[in-house]
């Protein structure tokens, strides 16, 4: 029921995911250049692949998961001199078929204690959601997660345990530790 | 609505096709400059007593590609913080339509003045193979020809200095002015080779510099030459669609929808304007004008004078 842009966009993937939805074609009523479409999100991941690797930003780290260019495996590793200190954390982005216009699909696959992710791994951040802007990318994203990390919005918490305990920066880093499991698979 | 995208994407093959022909023609012209380069480069070399000049007379024909590229670090640590870089852009934006009037200059008077830069050239080189033909010892017209070079040399780095600033600063306006010349900044000799050869890409327009720098627009060459690499986000010009990563063609590069300066191709302003109309920049809504097709008017108040190639195409502004 969600009218939901993401929801859209899954159903208009044409081929290029290695799953081809069935394309409900009335949901968007822009059947318009959808191969061209797909060509410039291919350019713009392709050349933001590039960038992320050449730019070489410590502590964070982002690659396509198999074949298909749309979907990520990104890792950040927690900052210094936060309690997340030494943790490497998985996310998966899944980006889509209208990309830099909507933001992509970011989730934590690595459990993580913070006040805005909830125990799926969903983030609460703007920039993901309404703050989202298409001039934004990969990399800016992965480094906005890497500083909410340390600079939690205790405002509106996902998970108010971790909010409630932020205060407590030594309980919490035992709580970061003791949730803390290194990915194992994927 | 098919029928304009379909539109837009042959104007799109268009354009790209045009860009590449340019392209053809510019190496050409090109080619031709560096053979008279290494003509000079050798008379002088016959004359053996200028060889302080013949590097600059022939730049280097490898094409030694930067490793390292000054690269901008933008720190998004805030997650409310869109694009520090709107804050600089917005501040010049008092210059910036420089950029889009010289981009316009430069296609359109770029085949004059280089033509007559080229002549010019080829009126040096003509004094040079007079000597060697005539009087091998006419120390006078060696000297002439010398000094004519230490002008060019000495107008070549003050363009430079101008490219290494920082790329949202638009310098004044003197550095298209032919006058330079002869206010020529001994100082900034010493960053010549650095400053353009790194552009591999671009490069070629540099070459030719040492004839036809004091009428080309320098301000593209720096732009152009300065953002291939560098995080689009950052810069007040850049190269390519910061959206779609697509180059600019000079009717994009001229294109500026939004105050903050924000640039992006015809395209992507177009798909944005067809959702949720704001500017990626600052996330400001794009000023409504319904007829969105190229829709400039939104540019026209801040900088008037960039139109001249809009005006045609809207006739509301």
């Amino acid at each position: 029921m969600p009218q939901r842009e993401n929801q859209d966009v899954q159903d208009n993937i044409p081929g290029i995911a290695p799953t081809p939805l069935p394309q409900s074609a009335a949901k968007q009523p822009l059947p318009v250049a959808k191969a061209v479409d797909a060509q410039s999100v291919l350019k713009r991941l392709q050349s933001e692949l590039m960038a992320l690797m050449m730019s070489g930003d410590p502590g964070i780290s982002a690659f396509p998961e198999g074949d298909n260019i749309f979907c990520w495996k990104g890792t950040i590793t927690g900052s210094k001199d936060t309690v997340y200190e030494g943790m490497v954390y998985k996310l998966s982005l899944s980006f889509p078929n209208d990309y830099p216009f909507k933001p992509p699909k970011v989730k934590f696959e690595t459990s993580c204690f913070h006040p805005n992710v909830d125990v799926y791994g969903n983030i609460c951040l703007d920039i993901l959601q309404d703050k989202w802007s298409s001039a934004y990318d990969v990399r800016t994203i992965l480094l906005s997660i890497q500083s909410l990390l340390g600079e939690p919005n205790n405002d509106s918490p996902l998970n108010t345990q971790a909010a409630a305990l932020w205060s407590n920066q030594e309980e919490y880093r035992k709580m970061v530790e003791k949730l803390y499991k290194p990915a194992q698979q994927s | 609505m098919h029928d304009s995208k379909a539109n837009d994407s042959s104007v799109s093959a268009n354009a790209r096709d045009f860009a590449k022909k340019r392209r053809v023609n510019r190496s050409a012209k090109l080619k031709q400059c560096k053979l008279d380069a290494r003509r000079e480069q050798w008379l002088s070399q016959v004359k053996g007593n200028s060889c302080k000049v013949t590097p600059m007379a022939s730049p280097p024909t490898s094409s030694s590609p930067p490793v390292s590229m000054p690269r901008p670090q933008s720190c998004l640590h805030d997650s409310d913080m869109v694009f520090p870089a709107h804050i600089p852009i917005s501040n010049s934006s008092g210059n910036t339509p420089k950029v889009g009037c010289c981009l316009n200059n430069s296609v359109s008077r770029g085949g004059s003045t280089r033509s007559c830069s080229l002549s010019a050239s080829d009126g040096e080189e003509e004094g040079g193979r007079g000597e060697d033909n005539v009087a091998l010892d006419d120390w006078e017209a060696v000297a002439d020809a010398l000094s004519a070079y230490k002008v060019n040399d000495g107008c070549h780095p003050s363009h430079d200095t101008g490219g290494t600033f920082v790329e949202s600063h638009v310098p004044p306006a003197p550095v298209n002015d032919p006058c330079v010349q002869s206010t020529m900044k001994p100082e900034a000799t010493r960053t010549i080779p650095r400053a353009w050869r790194p552009d591999d890409v671009f490069r070629p327009q540099s070459l030719p510099n040492l004839y036809k720098h004091q009428s080309f627009p320098t301000n593209m060459e720096r732009h152009f030459g300065a953002k291939v690499w560098s995080h689009p986000v950052i810069l007040s010009a850049p190269s390519s669609c910061p959206i779609c990563y697509e180059d600019l063609d000079p009717t994009d590069s001229s294109f500026l929808p939004c105050d903050c300066g924000f640039r992006l191709c015809l395209f992507c302003h177009k798909r944005i304007l067809e959702a949720d109309c704001r500017c990626p920049g600052c996330r400001k809504q794009y000023s409504p004008v319904e007829g969105e097709k190229m829709d400039m008017s939104g540019v026209a108040p801040l900088i008037p004078f960039q139109l001249s190639r809009s005006c045609s195409m809207s006739s509301r502004s």
